[in-house]
């Protein structure tokens, strides 16, 4: 069992993060958010504030810091505060107090009077859906609106009315918050005209180049430093408004400063998930065949229509074998704070509704949920050419259901003293992506070797997963891998993001190996060198040649050459025209329903899923219980609750619940493991965020299967189960 | 937070003699001054203040200071008192907090706490955001037009249930005064809470010797299992003979204003079989004069099961 090798200093305190970072003469800066969702900022009155002990400088759109929005391919435009006079909604950042203690400026902060012209606000999804716009185009391109239909049939609509046994309904979801343990904060130091940022982000390199484009700077003048996250789940892609306006605020006092977030401004001076409506029509055959599939879908975004939250083509654009099909996605612009990607964005939410359609179209029909998935089961996407790579999701529900105890299940409800008990089960599948990566071998001279790459390790374990790898690819021992992240200087690659890091820096890890040895034995066979001449080949961290052999440290020292240096990239490339890719998995649930009082709680749960090769065994458990637990938290606890005004009701700790210890029975997860070389020569798939896809389905499936209710909203809560 | 001036008394006389805010656990003061609903000038720690100790000798007394976990954790405590503890806050908080302190808590309506809304508990004729806002949370029972706030105690709840009594100092002496007659129902007035006086202080918790308060028990439902405020919560006493409910202690929590007695249940138990359909029966009149809000009609409901619930567990020792 491997232990993941940022877990001591995690656990000890020893881990220094963003905010944890100290400089001589560092400053303090403090957010003032507004108070109204809609308007225009009249006036500022920052003199009390100013005057205030200790304060250097107040910032507002009247007397601002000179800040440019930066555009990535990735992310599109990221918006920067204190560029206009615009409130577009509660919470937004209007005002940047510094000053020389963090109290100072938090005091000062609350002085900062802000005078607003206020304009009708729209705050609520199910209010604004008569608004809706037909949504953008996604990330892959893909058109908003997606239709598959058999030869010779009209609309889905025909389809649906010439299907035997039809399921209607309409599904929401909450507006959640990432709440990383870890708030956004950043510590901003100018030297010579280059600006250090720290600062907790999933690739540090890309916020790097979001800072220079935001403060006019050539891209190689801003160093991003990472080493440790706290936490990201999507939520810290974008560079954050405390990383902005320190580095902004640094270069204009000419003192470091650090910045952060208090856990209730995390919930508005950043970005979320968008709460989301589905209307989802299944047809099918008596025998379960699905003859047609319909699943438009409602997300919120910002005025700025940063983020659309794909529920429909995050799930049903995929995930069953159906001779017609029609998506649809539109978002509703809404007074809220801006959404952004969290695990599992589309998925997530989307699989709430189709798993739940599932579960109905099941009950309808009589029959075994499991037994009507695998009857759906596809072989590739509805429409496409292109098989599943590798799919083994029958095997998931063979083998969940023989674990879980599946078949005493029994038809109606059981009862253990006074509570109703229920089984729950759902389909998870997400995506199997790789990003361009690029990582960086050096082998040096004190036997030791290098693995490098830029991007970020948020609790996934890409740390331990370099040093394996590495290891691996360089048949040497991992305790003389050397793993470093969390730096732009360093060669680009391992975003966290999308489930990709391990399958896209792993693979070019083993690139970059291949390449380091290759270099290693011409070196060795060198005009001069200890194998002069000779055919040399390497294993075991040793270079071989006429009987000798040498380490190959001992080989640079014999050159006199400290190390040897590569890198290697690797890209996604043709394997994308012969197969499509995802992972796939079977959540369980059980869950209890008081008699009486109606809390349901989780009792048991099981996720079986076919990843591909797992790479560490115990930090994959680790991701996917955590991503199932993620998945009881949207079911029966998270969610924002959104007030006319547009101010969140509870967001602060107190009142927006994640789960406790309490809430959470014992986690089993298993894995069906079948290494996907057809997708990346290591045959990962990423696993970070499909361990909380379908969960919440499953649940709410249990809790039908427990109490007859079916419950077609989450977070699901004691009224909803009250009946009377 | 804002700057402040601290001091410790040592005795009781001194810390009456001082104007300021008495500090005991900080759990509920310390939280608001960071949130800026409470700003004293004056902070007057009363930790070194003599108050403490378990007295079982006759009935229950608390000094002031007890911590709720030593006291939650006390074998003569009566059930209902230390579940309603245990399943309040969190270890960490219950070795921090008082039981007097305990028993001031400050409501956890989310506009109380957030400087930024409007609030009559908060800011004197503000105006009540709850009344029209994010109410799922908030009392259906003795509310007003000017607040609806609960009362966030777990052992209040047990307390007035069990007929407990208050000791208070003041600089002209001592005084004792009912539980259920300290809370005061918001009205017009809702920044006054109870009937302590200014510069006055808890100094012991009494609750009268009756031994069948050892057949007592606390019922939380809540939105998670652990670390979360009542939706509804029950405090209930039987004095059962030859299967006869002879007497009754009923109270509820997260439903009234104040920790929310309920005689007219008591009454409806009294002389009653201790049976499913007796207690149906009168849980059934717990929530007359009710008045729901947008959010927490449920509550109406739940009120009713919840003191259902924690009588069959009392009688039959059934599920948990």
């Amino acid at each position: 069992m491997i232990t993941r090798l940022d877990a001591p200093l995690k656990v000890t305190g020893e881990a220094k993060y963003g905010a944890d970072h100290s400089f001589t003469g560092m400053v303090y800066g403090y957010l003032v958010l507004s108070t109204i969702a809609h308007g225009e900022i009249e006036a500022m009155d920052a003199t009390a504030a100013k005057s205030a002990p200790g304060v250097l400088e107040v910032y507002t759109p009247f007397d601002s810091l000179a800040l440019r929005p930066p555009s990535l391919p990735v992310f599109g435009e990221t918006w920067v505060p204190l560029q206009d006079k615009e409130v577009t909604y509660y919470g937004q950042p209007v005002a940047f107090v510094v000053a020389e203690t963090f109290e100072q400026a938090r005091d000062a902060a609350a002085l900062v009077a802000v005078a607003y012209r206020e304009r009708p606000a729209l705050t609520s999804l199910a209010e604004g859906l008569d608004t809706a716009e037909v949504a953008p185009p996604g990330f892959d391109g893909s058109p908003p609106e997606i239709e598959v239909l058999e030869d010779g049939v009209e609309s889905i609509e025909a389809a649906l009315a010439a299907s035997p046994v039809v399921v209607e309904a309409t599904y929401s979801t909450a507006t959640q918050n990432h709440a990383a343990m870890e708030p956004h904060s950043a510590v901003a130091v100018w030297d010579d005209g280059k600006l250090t940022v720290y600062s907790g982000n999933q690739a540090s390199n890309m916020q790097a180049a979001e800072l220079a484009i935001a403060l006019d700077l050539a891209p190689d003048a801003v160093h991003a430093i990472n080493p440790f996250v706290g936490g990201a789940f999507g939520g810290k892609g974008r560079t954050s408004t405390p990383a902005f306006l320190a580095a902004a605020a640094a270069r204009a006092l000419g003192r470091p400063v650090k910045a952060a977030l208090t856990r209730e401004q995390v919930f508005t001076a950043t970005a979320g998930r968008a709460a989301t409506v589905q209307k989802l029509a299944l047809g099918a055959e008596p025998d379960g065949t699905l003859i047609a599939l319909r699943h438009d879908s409602w997300c919120h975004t910002d005025v700025a229509r940063s983020f659309v939250e794909p529920t429909s083509h995050g799930t049903s654009r995929e995930w069953y074998a159906t001779k017609n099909l029609s998506i649809t996605q539109k978002v509703v612009p809404l007074n809220l704070p801006p959404t952004t990607f969290m695990r599992a964005p589309g998925e997530a939410p989307g699989s709430f509704a189709l798993e739940s359609a599932i579960d109905e179209l099941a009950v309808k029909l009589g029959m075994d949920p499991i037994e009507l998935r695998v009857r759906n089961n596809s072989t590739a996407p509805p429409g496409h050419d292109l098989q599943w790579s590798s799919k083994h999701l029958d095997e998931c529900f063979r083998i969940g259901a023989d674990r879980f105890g599946w078949a005493h299940r029994p038809p109606g409800t059981r009862t253990d003293g006074d509570w109703l008990v229920g089984m729950g089960v759902a389909t998870a599948v997400f995506p199997a992506l790789r990003f361009p990566a690029t990582v960086g071998i050096t082998l040096r001279a004190d036997e030791t070797a290098v693995v490098a790459t830029s991007g970020a390790d948020p609790g996934t374990g890409l740390l331990t997963v370099l040093s394996l790898v590495g290891a691996e690819s360089l048949d040497i021992p991992a305790d003389r891998i050397v793993p470093r992240l969390g730096d732009s200087t360093l060669p680009p690659g391992g975003m966290s993001g999308g489930s990709t890091a391990t399958a896209s820096a792993g693979t070019a890890i083993m690139l970059a190996a291949t390449k380091a040895i290759d270099e290693l034995v011409a070196l060795a066979a060198d005009p001069g060198a200890p194998f002069e001449g000779a055919e040399v080949t390497y294993a075991d961290g040793r270079v071989f040649a006429d009987g000798r052999s040498m380490t190959f440290g001992e080989l640079l020292r014999a050159v006199g050459r400290e190390s040897l240096e590569v890198t290697g990239t690797s890209a996604p490339g043709e394997e994308m025209t012969k197969h499509s890719f995802a992972s796939w998995g079977a959540q369980f649930v059980e869950v209890r329903v008081h008699k009486w009082t109606r809390e349901a709680r989780v009792s048991r749960m099981l996720g079986v899923f076919d990843a591909g090769r797992i790479i560490n065994d115990k930090a994959a458990r680790s991701q996917l219980m955590g991503g199932m637990i993620w998945g009881i938290s949207a079911a029966l606890h998270e969610g924002l609750e959104v007030e006319a005004n547009g101010r969140f009701a509870n967001g602060d700790f107190a009142s927006y619940l994640l789960p406790v210890n309490a809430d959470i029975p014992e986690v089993d997860v298993h894995f069906v493991e079948y290494p996907d070389t057809l997708h990346n020569a290591v045959g990962a798939r990423g696993l970070g965020e499909i361990g909380t896809v379908g969960m919440a389905a499953a649940v709410a499936n249990a809790v039908h299967n427990a109490t007859g209710i079916r419950v077609r909203h989450i977070p699901i809560t004691i009224e909803d189960l009250l009946e009377d | 937070m804002r700057p402040f001036e601290l001091t410790a008394p040592t005795t009781v006389d001194d810390a009456l003699a001082t104007p300021g805010t008495f500090l005991a656990g900080g759990t509920t003061l310390v939280d608001l001054m960071k949130l800026n609903v409470l700003t004293p000038e004056h902070v007057l720690d009363i930790n070194q203040v003599p108050l403490q100790g378990i007295d079982t000798s006759d009935g229950l007394r608390f000094g002031a200071l007890e911590r709720m976990s030593a006291i939650a954790a006390h074998p003569q405590v009566y059930p209902a008192i230390s579940r309603a503890l245990l399943l309040s806050a969190s270890q960490q908080i219950r070795n921090m907090a008082s039981i007097g302190g305990n028993l001031l808590q400050r409501t956890r309506c989310s506009y109380f706490r957030d400087v930024a809304t409007p609030c009559n508990k908060r800011e004197p004729g503000s105006g009540c955001s709850a009344l029209d806002g994010a109410n799922r949370m908030h009392a259906i029972l003795g509310t007003s037009d000017s607040c609806v706030a609960t009362h966030a105690s777990d052992v209040a709840v047990a307390l007035v249930a069990l007929d407990a009594r208050l000791l208070l100092a003041n600089a002209e002496g001592t005084r004792e005064v009912a539980l259920r007659d300290f809370y005061q129902l918001p009205g017009d007035t809702p920044a006054l809470e109870n009937d302590l006086r200014p510069g006055e202080l808890i100094t012991d918790v009494v609750v009268p010797r009756r031994d069948w308060a050892a057949n007592s028990t606390y019922v939380k439902v809540r939105d998670r299992q652990s670390y979360e405020f009542a939706l509804c919560s029950a405090a209930v006493a039987l004095d059962v003979r030859d299967g006869v409910i002879a007497d009754a202690r009923v109270a509820a929590g997260g439903v009234g204003t104040v920790p929310w007695h309920l005689p007219a249940v008591e009454d409806a138990l009294r002389g009653a079989p201790a049976t499913q359909a007796s207690f149906e029966a009168a849980a059934a009149v717990a929530a007359d004069g009710a008045r729901p809000l947008r959010d927490n009609a449920f509550k109406v409901s739940l009120l009713k099961r919840t003191i259902v619930r924690a009588l069959l567990e009392l009688t039959e020792g059934s599920s948990r």
